[in-house]
This record gives structure tokens, C-alpha cells and sequence, in this order.
């Protein structure tokens, strides 16, 4: 089906002399295939060898090779054939009970990880000759079973997604039970065939608006038209005339500088809508609706925040300068942290966009400073819930597809890299069902200097070599950040869709940190989005001046043009300035790592770039990065209104608290949690799941990043989009408070907290497609103003952050957009692990409290969601107190008074009892009044007149920032009770050894009455992932 | 007293060696690093040696199996001088991807020259990879002493594909000899491996291979639980330790995976 007809000529000429050879092989299990399930499957590879007459079928030693290579001698063996043998296997395969024979290979093109390590392991083997590989799997199905599959259309529509992904993968069915299966039909090798690219093309300027706009469509530029009217005028000016005639170049721009410009000025590296000019109307302001004008939401409101803290803050070493933010860690270190998101291309193919997502922000912290080793990796996920697919929308994959592919990708981009996955969250909204959110962070640590030169800093000089280190480049993420899905799905499919390498990564990182310590690197950067436009065009403004030369770039393949070698975002690579290239080779060829020196770096105050020593392109440094214009954007803001609609109380609650426990926004995250490595490295202190059952769900992460050091890092997060169709302010208040609160909850001192913004938010850019852009610009501002808020009464200073603006799924019909998203990542220091602590209860006896800080709301509740109710109840959080309570309970946990400490989200009080006593299968007596009294709910009364003061269901169930449930030691009852004075601070009950959750009336009368073992059950099993899968 | 020389192999995917290092200065050994290049170049530092330790990772990527390409590239090299090195009676661990590498490089169940193969470590029965914390029993007839001081130790795994798997034709011979072998066995079943093998050491005990992670418990801190087993082992609960009082002394109040280690430098410095 997704076939090139290239390879099918490939496979017909291997009869011919001096032309390609081709050898499929198929390595199955000894013992004969199952068929228990009713599908196996199992891997296959064509082996071609170029500029041979012998066929490689032929070649002893190269079978011998692949035999010991590929097959597990007790398990396996190998079948070998050439292209028209493989009849023999499918004829074998028919008389097996199997209807269908399934192969996939990747397209040509795409990362094959596999055949590089067989292709690397025949070199050890010493096997010579030319010889390409591919893998891919083979898959029989019998095609019986309850849904049965008796067309070609049924398999590949049944394998679609699930065996394979048409952006990367070719795939083809063949019927078992016909015999016109002929071997022509069967893959062949995945070649990439690409035309011999025109040189460097010219591209004039002296157009009209429309044709301008049209040019910048056309060539995916995503420029607007005063940009794109900027760059034109720029090209005018005599003095740039003058210049380029000089150097021989034309009068208008190459469409290498075109790109260069585009990828430089692209939304992703300007983040123009933060620093647009803002005229923004409150319409609910009290009176009359009030204007302002906001020059710049990043400056008035992220970075004013930090400044406003740094005269306190000593220990901010580096922030919004570099790839990461950096605070010291002791005299010696320094710590930085970075959270991306890779939302797009986690929408198209989620296992490639999750996998290169984790391995890009590894690379941010590696290209920190001098480069900082990656010590944790923290994800946050956003989904739509399974039941929200809409299968008439084709461009919209089913949302267990996104969230098993973003899984994996996170388990083999964590895992296969040796980096821990430490913390993170899954958030199911249907709102994501435009666009799933894959926010990637990951946490390093760097010496604070080397040789006596700072670390934290880069040095690049006059005349250091400009190097590319590590993968190659090849079409792969071209225009990656302005694909559009229509050229996804029909352009080229080399350039479609990047899957990553996480061994090359591994190797690269390890030559990066020996090559920093040996002092061979004086400034580094990785190649993200604009690939060496991006990274060679920012480090050359630190000597004001650069230049490469194509013809030193390595490429995977020939036939790339130059605009695409520039602005290629191929993984696996750092740009690396060095004063002894000749070192950094030799430490390279040990570590298995490809180095280009690629050019130098100057004080010219251009960016050029040359092919053959011509110069192809030569812009103006301060042009590139200073002469955007400015961006005007009007917003306005005004809250919804509600119909109150709020049900009776239930008869029960434990049925309540089981449909709690078992959604899928509250229920275990075990089973993704598992499937991460959360300790290589050894750093581990406080795990997602502690206790002793390893059942408890921890609000935070404490490394221990130093061996010889007593010090914590602590590691969180908070994210509330279901308060964003309320008030973004109020969600941006409650994510910063939720991260806090998390990180206090395990011992953080809340004087060392650093926080990370994350903004994914729909378009807020009014336009014909999107009339209510005005709005969701003003829900931008609100949030940035809640944002600053919370973060100067924490006294938390930003020290990093990321937007990605365009949120949406348009397919010219439908318009979907995601709910206003603000993920807020936190690190801090705990003075001594040794007073860390988990969140399941410790001991029989402990005393239960409430802390709060803050007012519960039904509003944008999981209860108010199960009940189906509409509430314009809304929770609200006192800031100074709640900064002042989390420094009293910092101050209790390092006094070892406190057992255990959990944050109340997701479910209320209810649910956050329900977690302690599961996590330790101790249990708890809780008195129902004093949950009543520390509700705090304001009068009124719902649909019956029934006192909403006195309904125990919302006090249990209601959620509201600013809340921890504490056990405390009795021992230190007195002191802990002196501390929270004239704080809300309420004994809620005490933990029991026998092992139920129990609310209990002044008479004794149970409320609630749960096992813990009954909870466990309930919140254990619910989560949509790697569901058994049957035909 | 001279710390005796361990040398960590490191590079190519490798991933746990530094922890591993750092793990080896706490139980008594002079460790250092070795990228995989340069002991296949200059494998004199083998020499100097009396323990070899093959941390965990995911060397190659894990690729085509599970350190299948590292082992062949260290086989081709060096494999004469690893097995003079084991008769000469030193140390060799393989920790996860490590024991993985062992047994493909033909060091594991038997270290004899030229045996063939009889295991596997392939993909775990619930095809998934895991990281928890899992109970094993020592088995103290088993011919190797790292676990002495022991009846059940606790340690993470943290693997995909570790499923020890006989060959279909292995004679009960073979099938004896490798229980025989078998130090470590998993409480519960957790990966499916064959007899709940999870740590196998050859005839002489100097060769081990384990899934689980030793470098992973030296501090009580790493611990899922450490709060409580930390006080536990202080004596300050003393019904925990009913369970394990029965028939030999309590085990000492130190993280089980230290006191391996501290065991195999035990076994260096007596002799």
C-alpha cells in the first residue's frame, strides 16, 4: 500500500550482474510459532549489498555474521532467502493455521536504531563490503476471533496504529490463503531515492503584500507579512547591497538566508506573542471595563518576577539566559532543570515525537553552560480521555494510540539514556483531544568551574572551531516546527517524521561531559528546532560573527539542499566551539562519536554560510536576531456565567469515593510508573511509589545529585486546566501553589524553591478560523498575572520556561483547541534526606490534621464532574498565608515531628485519606464534624434547601489549593499545635493499625466505612494503557 | 590495608556505572572506570585488577537482544584474557545488563572455555520492563559466598529481559547443574524465569551474575520503604524481626546491596 514503486524494482533486478543484491531473513523461534493467540510476531531484515555481482546470499562469512548477530542459539533460528525465496516461507506459513502474512519496514529514511547496531555489529565481526540494512517485523494472524478479519482492508485497518504507523512505517498484508501471493508483491529495501538538489536559488522580494504572503505560505515559513516586509526592507538598504555584491552574492536573498530568517524569527524561537504589545480589556472590571497596555507579557510578568526576588536569591546562577535555567547547588555545583513540550509531533506519530521530545530537552541541559549531565527526567502528559475519539476525523489519531506511543517513547528515551524517570502526572480532558500535551523536563548538574574558568558560562573566542557532534544530517524534521499535517501526510516521505536514537545520544553525552572535564569544549548548544541555523546562528552572537561551510557537514544520504543541510533539526547533535579540535577528535573516536569541524567562529558580525568556499549566505547578526517587528495584539477578558445546578447528597459515600478512586484522573499510575527506570543513577530518596507495598503515590521526588552530600534535590509539578474555563488567573495561582505544596509535602525548604513556566495554550491570535482569539489572549494575560502573583508571595523566582502557542486541530472543517494549560515545574533543596518523608501513614496512634490555606470550590471538581453538576462554587487560595504555613510545616517535617505529608488535589480530602491508608494498609478514624469544621464551606443551600455548611459529601469531596493532610508523632502534639496557632489547622481523627478508612458522626455512626484493601482495589486497575489487545 | 582494584566497564549504553563506582568505594575497593574502548585497546589495566564489574544499562540500545553486540564486541577482543583473568581466580560481577553480557560471552552457568550455552535471559514473561523492589532467597549451597550473612535480601530489578530460559534440549543434567548454580532466587515469580532464578554464579563462585541491583542499596535511603526498615533494623520494632530470627542470626544493619559488595572484598582480601 504505502509502497514507492523504487523498491520493487530493487527486488526485480537482483538477477542482474553488478547491481544491487538483496537478502531477507526472518528470525523465528525454534520451537515453531504459537498459536495460542491467534498472531505472532517476529523480526525480519533486508540485507543489501551494493556493487556486488555475487549475490550477498552467497557470502558465507556475512550469513555465518548475521546467524550469530541476530538469533539467541537456544531459542531462535534464522531463515534465510532471497526476495522471490520467501515464497517458500509464506507457503511453510499457510499450512500453520495463519490467513495473513503482515510485513513492516520503516520508510526509507526513517531512523532505523536496530540496523545500525547489526550494521556496527558485522563491523566488529569483521565482515567487509558495502552492506545496507533494514529491520522491520514480520506478523502472522489467523484472522479468527471474535471480530474476524476475512478482507485485506480488515487487517490493515486492524493494524493500523497498532502494528504499525503510516507516517513512518511501510506496511503490507498478503493472504495466506490465496495463491497469487507472488514474491514481487513482498518488501523490499527501503532505499532513499532523492534528485541531485539544485544549487542555492534566489528568491526576489519585489512582490506585492499578496504575493509575499503567498511566498511565506508556499515555502512553509510561517512568516507574517510585516515580517516578511521586514526582510525585504532589510535587502534594500544600500549598505547590505553593497555587501553582498562584495561577496558575489545576489541582490535578494538566497533561499538558504530565506530559511535561515524564517527559522531564526519562527514563533518557537521568538516567542512573539509573549513579547508582543498587548492592549488588554478587563470587562468584568468593577465599573467600566478597564484597558491597559502590556509591553511584553515575558518581561512584565516572568521575567519582573525573578527580578524582583534575585536580590534574595544569590543562588540563581544562570536564568533565561541559557539552554536551562541554573541555580548553585553548593560551592562546587550547580544544578539546572528545563521542561519542553513536543505536543505537534506527539499528535502525528507519538512514539517519534514523545522519544525525541525527552531526548531534546537531555540535550538542553548537556548544552547548558559548558554542559551539565542529566540527572532526572520528569513528564507531564495531557491527554483526552479514549472515549472521545472521533473516528470521522482520519487526522485525528485515537487517543489510546497517543498515549501508548508517548508512553513508550518515554520509557525507551529515559531508560536507553541511563536518566531516571522520577516524577511526572497524566491529566485526562477532553479538550486534549485537539492536541495531546507532552511536556518532556529533565533536571542536570554541572561543575560551577573547570580549570578555573566558569562552567556555567560559555567562552567561545575569535577563531574556535565551529563543531558538529554526534548524528548526521539528513531530511528529518525540516520545517518541523511549521509542518502542516496535510504535507505530512503527502510530502515526502524522508522528511515526515523523526524517530530518535537514544544510544547514539548516550554515547554523544558521555564524550560531551569526559570532552567538558578535559576542558576541550569552551561553548556548546544543541541542535533543536532550526538545527544549525538555530545553534550556530545564537552561539555566534557571543563573538559577534560566524561562518560554516556545507561541504563539511556529514549527511546520512545524498541529495539534500543546502537550506535543508542548514535548517535540518536531525537528531543526536551538538554544536560545539573548541580551541583544540585535533583533542576533541581523538577523545570522540573513543567514544564511537562522529565530530565535523564545520567552520569558525568570528568577529564579522555576520552569520554566513559557504558551499565550496562561495558564500551562499550572509546576514547581519543584529538583524537576524534583533530585526523582528514588533507584534500588536488586543485582548479582553470577562468570566463565564453559570447556571448553578448542584444535585442532593448521595446516600452512600463509598460508592462516591470508589468512582473517585477509579478515574482515571485519581486512579494508580503503577503500571506507567513500572515501565520507567526511576533509579539508575542512584540518586533515588523519595520514589513515586514508597511504602511497604510499594502502593504509595508520592506527591514529590528527592534525589540525592551529590554521593558524598546529605543534600535533596526535590523535583514537582502542578497543572489545574479544569479551573481555566472559570479564570486562568485563579488555574495559575493553584498550579504554582499545587507544585509548592508538593514540594513541601516531602521536606522541601520552601527559601530554595526555583519554578520553571510552561505555557500550551490555543491560539490567542484572532483571525477568520479563530474569532474568539481575542479572548483566549486574554485568558494569557490573566494567567501571566496570577503567574507573577504566586511566584512573588512564594518567593519562588522563574528561572526557565517554554510556550508553544498553537494548540489547535483545524482541518478546515473542524476546530478543536485545548483547554488554557500552565504546567508550573518545580526544584528545591531539602537540607537532609534523612527528613524526607512519603505520604503514606507511618504508625498506629499518629495524629491526623488538616492544614489549609485557602477555600474549597465544587467548581472544576472530579466530584462535580462524576455527579454530573454545574457549579459556579469556585475554590481560592489565600497566598501569604499559605506561604506562611508551608514555611511552619518545613519547619515541623526537619523538626521530625511529622510522619506523613500529602497534598489534597484530584478528589478532596476523601481521596487524599484513601491514598494514605492505601500506601501503608494502616487506617485511619476520622470525625466527621471536624471535617465539616475545616471545610470551611460558605452558607447557602442547594436544589433541596439542604445547608451547604452541612453537607459531609462536599467537605470530603470539594477540592480547593492550599491543603495537606499531616500525621503527626503524639509525642509532639504540644509543639506541633504551638506552631499551627492561628493557623487553620485541624485535628482530624488519628491513624489506626486495623486497616480501614473510617468518618465517623459525634455518635459514632459511621459515615464511611472502607477497607483499605477495598480502596486499593478500587484505585488500582484503571488507567487505559497497554490494555490486552485481542483480534 | 590495600584496597584491592575493581574495574567498572563503562561506554557503549552502559549506565549504571557510575553508581556502581561510587558503590565499590563504599564497600571497600579501589574502583575505576574503564571505557569499553580502552580496555579493548590497552586491557593491560585488566591485570591490575581483582574484580571486573559489568554494571547495567542498555548497551547498544539493547538492540537485536539485550547486550547481544557488546558482548560480541568484547568477545572478539579479549575473550582469552577474561577467562584467564576468572582462572586466575579473580572477581567477576555482571549486575542486569551485566549477568546478560556473561552469560552471552559464554562465562555463565560454567566459565569453562569452550562450553556452550545453555541459558538465556530474554524478554520477561509480561513482556513489559519493570523497576520494583523484589524479596530474594539465598540459596547457601549455591557454590558462590557474596550473599553469605543473608536467608533473603531485598533489590530492585529494573529489566526488560530478564527471563532466564533453557535451551528445549538441555539434559537434567545440565538442568541440575545450573540450579545448582543458582544463588539468588526471586520469592515470587516476577519475570517468569526458569526454577525463579535471578542470580547465577559459575562452579567456582568467583563469576556471578544477578539481575537485580546491588549498587542500588548502599544507603538505607534507597530504601521504598526506609523509614521504617531503617528503624527496624535499629531494633527499634523488634516483632519485625521474628520472621527472619528462626534459624540463623538477624541479618546486620546494613543495606543488603553494600553488604554484597563488601562481601566480594571480603572474599579478595581473606584469600
Amino acid at each position: 500500500m504505502t509502497r514507492a514503486s523504487a523498491s520493487t524494482k530493487a527486488a526485480k533486478s537482483t538477477s542482474g550482474k553488478n547491481d544491487v543484491q538483496l537478502l531477507c531473513l526472518a528470525v523465528v523461534p525454534q520451537a515453531g510459532f504459537s498459536t495460542k493467540t491467534g498472531s505472532v510476531s517476529f523480526p525480519l531484515y533486508w540485507v543489501q549489498q551494493a556493487g556486488s555481482d555475487r549475490g550477498a546470499e552467497s557470502d558465507p562469512k556475512l550469513i555465518e555474521a548475521l546467524e550469530q548477530i541476530l538469533v539467541d542459539p537456544l531459542q531462535e533460528r534464522l531463515l534465510q532467502a532471497t526476495p522471490e525465496g520467501r515464497q517458500a516461507w509464506t507457503d511453510d506459513w499457510s499450512k500453520q493455521s495463519f490467513r495473513w502474512w503482515c510485513e513492516r519496514q520503516f520508510q526509507p529514511g526513517v531512523t532505523d536504531n536496530l540496523a545500525h547496531t547489526v550494521k556496527e555489529a558485522l563491523s566488529l565481526k569483521g565482515v567487509q563490503g558495502d552492506y545496507q540494512i533494514a529491520s522491520g517485523t514480520g506478523f502472522l494472524l489467523s484472522g479468527k476471533g471474535a471480530n474476524p478479519l476475512d478482507t485485506l482492508k480488515s487487517v490493515e485497518q486492524f493494524s493500523r496504529y497498532r502494528y504499525f504507523h503510516p507516517l513512518t512505517d511501510c506496511f503490507k498484508v498478503h493472504d495466506l490463503a490465496s495463491k497469487k501471493t507472488v514474491s514481487d508483491q513482498f518488501l523490499s529495501f527501503p532505499a532513499v531515492h532523492l534528485p541531485t538538489p539544485k544549487p542555492a536559488q534566489t528568491v526576489a522580494l519585489n512582490l506585492d503584500d499578496k504575493k509575499l504572503e503567498a511566498l511565506s505560505r508556499q515555502r512553509l515559513l510561517a512568516l507574517s507579512l510585516s515580517e516578511m516586509q521586514a526582510i525585504r526592507k532589510y535587502f534594500e538598504q544600500a549598505k547590505v547591497k553593497k555587501a553582498r555584491k562584495a561577496k558575489k552574492l545576489p541582490e535578494w536573498p538566497t533561499d538558504v538566508e530565506l530559511e535561515i530568517i524564517a527559522q531564526t524569527w519562527s514563533e518557537h524561537c521568538k516567542h512573539k506573542i509573549f513579547n508582543a504589545t498587548i492592549t488588554h480589556t478587563d470587562l468584568a472590571a468593577p465599573g467600566a471595563p478597564q484597558t491597559e497596555q502590556i509591553k511584553s507579557l515575558y518581561k512584565s510578568y516572568i521575567q519582573a518576577a525573578t527580578r524582583k526576588l534575585a536580590p534574595e536569591r544569590p543562588d540563581l546562577l544562570s536564568v533565561f539566559e541559557d539552554n536551562s535555567g541554573v541555580v548553585s547547588w553548593d560551592d562546587d555545583w550547580a544544578v539546572c532543570f528545563k521542561v519542553e513540550t513536543h505536543n505537534s509531533p506527539s499528535a502525528l506519530e507519538p512514539y517519534g515525537g514523545a522519544l525525541t521530545g525527552i531526548l531534546g530537552v537531555n540535550r538542553d541541559i548537556l548544552g547548558t553552560g559548558l554542559g551539565a549531565k542529566p540527572i532526572f527526567n520528569t513528564d507531564v502528559f495531557c491527554f483526552a480521555y479514549p472515549s472521545e475519539d472521533l473516528p470521522d476525523r482520519p487526522k485525528l489519531l485515537p487517543a489510546e494510540t497517543i498515549l501508548n506511543g508517548v508512553r513508550k517513547g518515554v520509557e525507551d528515551g529515559g531508560n536507553k539514556s541511563g536518566i531516571p524517570t522520577v516524577n511526572g502526572a497524566i491529566y485526562f480532558h477532553p479538550g486534549y483531544r485537539a492536541k495531546p500535551l507532552v511536556f518532556c523536563g529533565t533536571g542536570g548538574i554541572l561543575p560551577r568551574s573547570i580549570n578555573g574558568v566558569s562552567a556555567i558560562q560559555k567562552h567561545t573566542s575569535v577563531k574556535d572551531i565551529i563543531v558538529m557532534a554526534g548524528g548526521r544530517v539528513g531530511k528529518d524534521g525540516v520545517h518541523g516546527a511549521t509542518f502542516s499535517s496535510e504535507s505530512l501526510h503527502e510530502g515526502s516521505p524522508v522528511s515526515a517524521v523523526q524517530i530518535g536514537d537514544p544510544f547514539t545520544q548516550k554515547r554523544l553525552l558521555d564524550f560531551t561531559i569526559e570532552a567538558r572535564d578535559a576542558g576541550l569544549i569552551t561553548g556548546i548548544t544543541d541542535n533543536g528546532a532550526g538545527g544549525l541555523s538555530s545553534s550556530v546562528g545564537e552561539m555566534a552572537r557571543i563573538t559577534n560573527g560566524a561562518t560554516i561551510e556545507l561541504n563539511c557537514v556529514p549527511l546520512k544520504y545524498p541529495g539534500l539542499s543546502d537550506w535543508e543541510i542548514v535548517i535540518s533539526e536531525s537528531q543526536e547533535r551538538m554544536t560545539i566551539s573548541t580551541n583544540n579540535f585535533e583533542e576533541l577528535q581523538k577523545l570522540a573516536s573513543k567514544h564511537n562519536v562522529e565530530v565535523s569541524a564545520i567552520g569558525t567562529f568570528d568577529d564579522s558580525g555576520s552569520f554566513a554560510v559557504t558551499r565550496d568556499g562561495a558564500p551562499v549566505a550572509l546576514l547581519d547578526l543584529q538583524f537576524l536576531h534583533d530585526g523582528l517587528p514588533d507584534l500588536e495584539l488586543e485582548s479582553h477578558w470577562q468570566p463565564i456565567e453559570i447556571v448553578p445546578e448542584v444535585g442532593p447528597p448521595p446516600r452512600e459515600l463509598s460508592p462516591i469515593l470508589i468512582s473517585l478512586l477509579s478515574h482515571q484522573n485519581v486512579c494508580s499510575r503503577e503500571s506507567v510508573i513500572r515501565q520507567y527506570d526511576h533509579e539508575v543513577q542512584g540518586m533515588s530518596v523519595i520514589k513515586p511509589l514508597m511504602g511497604p507495598f510499594q502502593q504509595a503515590p508520592c506527591d514529590a521526588a528527592v534525589q540525592k545529585p551529590r554521593f558524598d552530600q546529605d543534600a535533596g534535590l526535590v523535583i514537582s509539578n502542578g497543572l489545574c486546566p479544569q479551573l481555566s474555563r472559570f479564570d486562568t488567573h485563579l488555574m495559575a495561582v493553584c498550579a504554582v501553589d499545587e507544585a509548592v505544596r508538593n514540594a513541601i509535602c516531602v521536606g522541601a525548604d520552601p527559601a530554595t524553591i526555583a519554578i520553571l513556566d510552561n505555557f500550551c495554550w490555543p491560539d490567542p491570535v484572532a483571525s477568520a478560523r479563530n474569532p474568539d482569539g481575542k479572548y483566549k489572549l486574554g485568558q494569557l494575560v490573566r494567567a501571566c498575572k496570577g503567574l507573577f502573583e504566586a511566584a512573588v508571595t512564594y518567593k519562588a523566582p522563574l528561572i526557565s520556561g517554554k510556550d508553544s502557542m498553537k494548540n489547535d486541530f483545524d482541518d478546515g472543517v473542524l476546530r478543536l483547541s485545548i483547554p488554557p494549560t500552565l504546567l508550573v515545574s518545580l526544584i528545591a533543596r531539602l537540607p537532609n534526606i534523612g527528613n524526607a518523608v512519603s505520604m503514606e501513614f507511618k504508625g498506629s496512634g499518629d495524629l491526623i490534621y488538616l492544614l489549609a490555606a485557602g477555600k474549597l470550590g465544587l467548581a472544576g471538581s472530579q466530584y462535580e464532574e462524576l455527579q454530573g453538576w454545574r457549579s459556579d462554587w469556585l475554590p481560592s487560595l489565600d497566598l501569604a498565608k499559605a506561604d506562611a504555613l508551608y514555611r511552619r510545616v518545613f519547619h515541623a517535617i526537619r523538626s521530625g515531628w511529622v510522619r506523613s505529608c500529602h497534598d489534597l488535589s484530584e478528589g478532596g480530602l476523601g481521596v487524599a485519606l484513601a491514598e494514605c491508608v492505601i500506601g501503608s494498609k494502616l487506617g485511619a478514624r476520622i470525625d466527621a464534624d471536624r471535617v465539616l469544621a475545616a471545610a470551611g464551606i460558605p452558607a447557602g443551600t442547594d436544589a433541596n434547601a439542604v445547608a451547604l455548611n452541612k453537607r459531609i459529601d462536599l467537605a470530603l469531596f470539594a477540592e480547593g489549593p492550599g491543603r495537606l493532610v499531616v500525621s503527626v508523632d503524639p509525642a509532639h502534639q504540644r509543639s506541633w499545635e504551638t506552631l499551627f496557632e492561628g493557623y487553620d489547622c485541624y485535628k482530624l481523627g488519628v491513624v489506626e493499625q486495623m486497616g480501614r478508612l473510617r468518618v465517623l458522626s459525634a455518635v459514632g455512626k459511621p459515615v464511611l466505612d472502607m477497607t483499605a484493601d477495598g480502596l486499593a482495589f478500587a484505585w488500582k486497575p484503571a488507567l487505559p494503557f497497554d490494555r490486552e489487545r485481542q483480534e | 590495608m590495600v584496597r584491592p582494584r575493581a574495574l567498572v566497564v563503562c561506554g557503549d549504553g552502559i549506565n549504571c556505572d557510575a553508581e556502581t563506582a561510587s558503590a565499590l568505594e563504599l564497600a571497600g575497593f579501589d574502583s575505576v572506570r574503564s571505557h569499553v574502548t580502552d580496555l579493548l585497546e590497552s586491557p593491560a589495566e585488566l591485570a591490575e585488577a581483582k574484580l571486573l564489574v559489568i554494571p547495567g544499562g542498555f548497551s547498544f540500545g539493547d538492540e537485536i537482544a539485550s547486550c547481544k553486540v557488546l558482548a560480541l564486541k568484547i568477545k572478539e577482543k579479549v575473550s582469552d584474557l577474561l577467562h584467564q583473568f576468572v582462572d586466575n581466580g579473580n572477581l567477576v560481577i555482571g549486575i542486569c545488563n551485566g549477568f546478560q553480557m556473561l552469560v552471552q560471552m559464554g562465562l555463565l552457568p560454567s566459565s569453562e572455555r569452550g562450553a556452550p550455552p545453555v541459558v538465556s535471559l530474554t524478554k520477561n514473561s509480561g513482556g513489559k520492563f519493570m523497576n520494583r523492589w523484589v524479596e530474594l532467597v539465598v540459596d547457601h549451597n549455591a557454590p558462590c559466598r557474596f550473599f553469605d550473612l543473608f536467608d533473603t535480601i531485598q533489590l530492585p530489578v529494573r529489566h526488560g529481559e530478564g527471563r532466564l530460559a533453557l535451551g528445549a534440549a538441555e539434559s537434567e543434567q545440565t538442568i541440575e547443574a545450573v540450579k545448582r548454580n543458582a544463588a539468588l532466587r526471586y520469592k515470587e515469580d516476577v519475570n517468569g524465569s526458569f526454577d525463579r532464578i535471578a542470580a547465577l554464579s559459575n562452579a567456582t563462585g568467583n563469576v556471578l551474575g544477578l539481575m537485580p541491583h546491588p549498587e542500588a542499596f548502599v544507603r538505607w535511603t534507597q530504601h521504598p520503604n526506609w523509614y521504617r526498615e531503617r528503624q527496624n533494623n535499629k531494633g527499634e520494632k523488634p516483632e519485625k524481626q521474628d520472621k527472619t530470627a528462626k534459624n540463623s542470626p538477624p541479618p546486620p544493619d546494613i543495606p543488603h546491596g553494600l553488604a554484597i559488595l563488601q562481601n566480594a572484598a571480603k572474599m579478595l582480601t581473606v584469600d
